[in-house]
């Protein structure tokens, strides 16, 4: 059976507080609907128990953790996985975990929730309106993302956490009724409930039924971190074996009976359709051609392999519409930011910052727009069978997918079935919504088109240069400093102004203490499409506030460590990481006799903090980054090992946006088109990167970001050491 | 007709001989592990073995495979038999999005076949394959812990 049933709770009477619960510390959201009632459906032909929204335990004693996440390799369902175990007391040997369904009973409104709370704290009356509030507007969004950084710390340490902590507690009085004991002579140990007096145990699997109707603990009792096994431990991420045995099923990988496959050229202009196809004929004479058709932006070729869809889609010829985008280039893009950066900004924070405070240190950055280039290019199969549209994916929010899916078959979201698959690489390209009006799901639209218009089962897969053209682009931002420094050397004044909708100010602000701050923004959007990559507007801004405090550090002629730490509360995480990175580089000023320099960067990005030092020098071909150390404040590290592999990734990804990221604008289209011209670091050009946790008690924090925006400024501060120039424009090469 | 040896098998494959060597092995027959990423020879997604030298098939015609011995991912180990490169990968814990994987995994394969113990120097020379998320430092561990087991 299908999930089709919506229940409404108008109160919370009709069914069990166990049944309701699954969010933290509250035992009901009434304004959603029955999310458990309506997954427990879904379940009828097996036997396993909904405990709540995110946990099943079947008879013989398995716990299944449902991740109404994607988990890309970045390890969150193994980090849900211990953070459950833990609070449970189970054995790691119950642990399973699924990928939520695509369907509104598993919407994630925590997410919501968790990045409205970082920015404000509402009053403890409001938090249950509130969180009920996000779960609906979860369901309404068809919110189902993995973004933000936000499944470990949010879904799990907010959410989880507290549903499984409850489970016990239910799963012990279930115990204490069937026994005719009392709780309190009940302990939980691997999955059992023991009664110590009599030596009797019940597996949970044989008390979950009774468990789940019961009301939900009041008061819920979460473990200290001194009791954890799992959590904080280098666990061994459940993705990895078949990973490793080439077992995983990826988008590309689909196969469906009488699949054909599309290949898709682009408009070449962004937003522009295609008027006419040319040579139809031609095209359609090449072998396997089945069929040639206009899609939203685009041409698509329909052939029986897909290398012979691709090897037609680029002879065939097309006649576009014309366009405003015609003649958009870089050169008028920067223009254009210039231009608007001297007109009306809007205030995003200031504090004093008179008019009059002479300023010595000015500074004009810039960063280019970048595609994602997830080494998995865009793809989707889409078929029809028993009246419903089928889609297979890989999209870091599988139900805005099938919505959108839907939408553009003009169906009702039950006629659509979406299959969500292993992602290569996700890193916010897949996300599937925007803050912007461009549609980050334009592959996925063309392929419900293709397969809706030809009638056949496709498999639609984009060529790595219509990857690369076609992407939702990190915004090109400049960025515009001022500088004054008071006669200790510390600044005085700080004011920047930069192009984009700033959502976040906070991550266009300085972290440090400055009497006199005024930060300002254009408030303009981009004729690019632009969407979410890696770290968002902290990849931008985090090279410019941190090139930018170094540039006042040099001119106080302070050691840029140093100066920052003069600038920070001494017992803050900022402080912390920075004289930890300090001690793990064995930091210096000035280069050493074998021309290497070390430049260190801070950034505070979704709720972590991470200080890096580079050890970089100049060589003939170019700058190179020997070494980086990184010292990260994540509050509790759930899995040290997977959160280690995710900073070492994200300083790569970093690097080569550092180094040789950048997508030119000419004609109205993207010029680069595949990785020789749009490179990634390789094995030789990655430099060794060490990790340290601190234990600092923070609140948990993101980790499948945080490593991205310190790099490029640490690597450009250590290149001014060497040769004294200031490096305000990215790439360096 | 081109008769391709894939993993031991012969096949018969009514396809055209400048079909890359990829898309036969993936659609004609339906051994996807070997991915596809940049079809220009760059990424080293593709990459299998021909007679034992790691090649990257996108770029490499079906033409020039005939009469050779073609290896794929599929035929380097399994979950009951995990080649000592897999039980490194997995001992490391080296994949994240794992798309590029069987490729680096080839690539390292074929390393090792040819030197069983490789400097660093010899790993940047081999290992250039990409992987957007960047999972080089455990790559190389993996390779250096590898080879000790395979001496």
């Amino acid at each position: 059976m299908g999930i089709t049933r919506r229940i409404f709770m108008i109160t919370g009477a009709a069914v069990g507080g166990g049944l309701l619960l699954g969010v933290g510390g509250v035992s009901a959201h009434l304004l959603t609907h029955n999310r458990v009632g309506v997954q427990q459906d879904a379940h009828e032909s097996d036997d396993s128990t909904h405990i709540n929204m995110w946990l099943r335990i079947t008879p013989d004693n398995k716990i299944i953790v449902i991740n109404p996440h994607t988990d890309m390799g970045q390890g969150s369902s193994t980090g849900l996985m211990q953070i459950v175990a833990d609070e449970l007391d189970a054995d790691w040997s119950q642990m399973l975990v699924e990928q939520a369904p695509a369907d509104t009973a598993y919407s994630n409104g925590k997410v919501f929730e968790g990045f409205v709370r970082e920015m404000m704290t509402p009053p403890e009356w409001a938090s249950t309106l509130l969180e009920n509030g996000f779960y609906r507007m979860g369901d309404l969004m068809k919110m189902q993302m993995t973004g933000g950084s936000s499944a470990v710390r949010f879904t799990g340490w907010d959410s989880m956490r507290h549903a499984a902590a409850a489970t016990r507690q239910m799963l012990i009085a279930a115990a204490a009724e069937k026994l005719n004991v009392a709780a309190n002579t009940l302990t939980t140990e691997a999955g059992n409930v023991l009664h110590a007096d009599s030596g009797r145990s019940l597996p949970y699997g044989e008390l979950a039924a009774a468990a789940a109707v019961l009301d939900s603990p009041k008061d819920i009792q979460l473990k200290s971190r001194e009791q954890y096994r799992y959590v904080g431990k280098p666990v061994a991420r459940v993705d990895v074996p078949s990973k490793v045995l080439a077992n995983e099923d990826y988008g590309i990988d689909a196969a469906v009976p009488d699949m054909q496959y599309a290949a898709i050229a682009t408009s070449g202009v962004f937003g522009a359709q295609v008027k006419s196809i040319d040579n139809l004929d031609e095209v359609k004479a090449a072998r396997g051609v089945s069929d040639v058709l206009i899609v939203p932006d685009g041409v698509a070729v329909v052939a029986d392999n897909p290398w012979r869809a691709e090897k037609a889609v680029r002879t065939v010829k097309f006649t576009r519409e014309p366009h405003d985008n015609d003649t958009l280039s870089t050169e008028s893009l920067v223009n254009r930011q210039r231009q608007a950066l001297s007109e009306d900004l809007t205030s995003g924070m200031t504090a004093g910052a008179p008019d009059d405070i002479q300023t010595t240190v000015n500074a004009e950055y810039l960063v280019p727009y970048l595609a994602h280039a997830s080494l998995e290019p865009m793809n989707a199969t889409v078929w029809q069978q028993d009246g419903k549209l089928h889609v297979i994916g890989g999209v870091q929010n599988p139900l805005l997918a099938r919505a959108r899916a839907a939408k553009e078959a003009g169906l009702d979201l039950d006629d659509v079935v979406f299959q969500a698959r292993q992602m290569g690489g996700g890193f916010g390209r897949r996300v599937a919504f925007s803050m912007s009006d461009d549609e980050p799901l334009n592959w996925l639209i063309q392929a419900v088109r293709i397969a809706v218009d030809t009638g056949k089962p496709v498999k639609t897969t984009w060529s790595r240069e219509t990857d690369t053209r076609s992407d939702v682009y990190r915004p090109m931002v400049m960025a515009q400093f001022e500088g004054a420094l008071a006669d200790d050397g510390k600044p005085s004044l700080w004011r920047s102004r930069s192009y984009g909708k700033e959502m976040n100010i906070k991550a266009v602000a300085p972290p440090y203490k400055i009497p006199n701050l005024a930060v300002s923004y254009a408030d303009l959007p981009h004729p690019v499409p632009t969407g979410f990559w890696r770290s968002v507007e902290h990849s931008q801004h985090g090279y410019f506030v941190e090139s930018f405090i170094d540039e006042l550090a040099i001119s106080a002629g302070v050691d840029p460590l140093q100066y920052r730490l003069n600038l920070l509360d001494e017992n803050s995480p900022a402080a912390q990481v920075l004289l930890k990175v300090a001690e793990m580089s064995g930091w210096r000023s000035g280069a050493d006799n074998q021309g290497r320099a070390m430049g260190v960067a801070l950034v505070h990005s979704f709720g972590s903090t991470v200080a890096q030092v580079v050890e970089a020098s100049l060589t003939p071909s170019g700058p190179k980054a020997h070494r980086v150390w990184c010292a990260v404040d994540c509050g509790v590290p759930v899995n040290p090992q997977a959160i280690e592999a995710q900073v070492q990734g994200s300083v790569h990804y970093a690097l080569s946006a550092a180094l040789y990221g950048k997508c030119d604008l000419k004609d109205g289209g993207v010029v680069q088109s595949n990785f020789h011209d749009y490179r990634i670091v390789s094995m030789r050009d990655a430099p060794r990167v060490e990790v340290e946790l601190l234990p600092l008690g923070s609140p948990v924090g993101g980790v499948g970001e945080i490593g991205v925006p310190p790099l490029a400024p640490a690597l450009c501060n250590a290149l001014t050491v060497l040769d004294g120039k200031r490096r305000r424009v990215l790439p360096l090469v | 007709m081109i008769k391709l040896n894939v993993n031991g098998v012969e096949h018969s494959l009514d396809i055209e001989p400048d079909m890359p060597l990829l898309w036969a092995l993936r659609e004609e027959t339906a051994l996807r592990g070997t991915k596809f990423g940049c079809g220009i020879g760059m990424c080293g997604a593709c990459t299998v073995h021909i007679d034992g030298d790691p090649i990257r098939s996108c770029s490499y015609p079906v033409s020039a495979a005939v009469g050779k011995e073609i290896n794929t991912i599929e035929s380097i180990g399994t979950a009951d038999a995990p080649h000592a490169v897999q039980r490194a990968w997995i001992e490391h814990q080296v994949p994240q999005c794992g798309y590029c994987q069987s490729g680096m995994q080839m690539a390292a394969v074929a390393l090792l076949n040819t030197n069983p113990q490789p400097s660093d120097e010899d790993i940047d020379n081999a290992m250039t394959n990409l992987c957007r998320c960047g999972t080089y430092d455990r790559i190389r561990a993996a390779i250096k812990t590898a080879a000790k087991e395979l001496v």
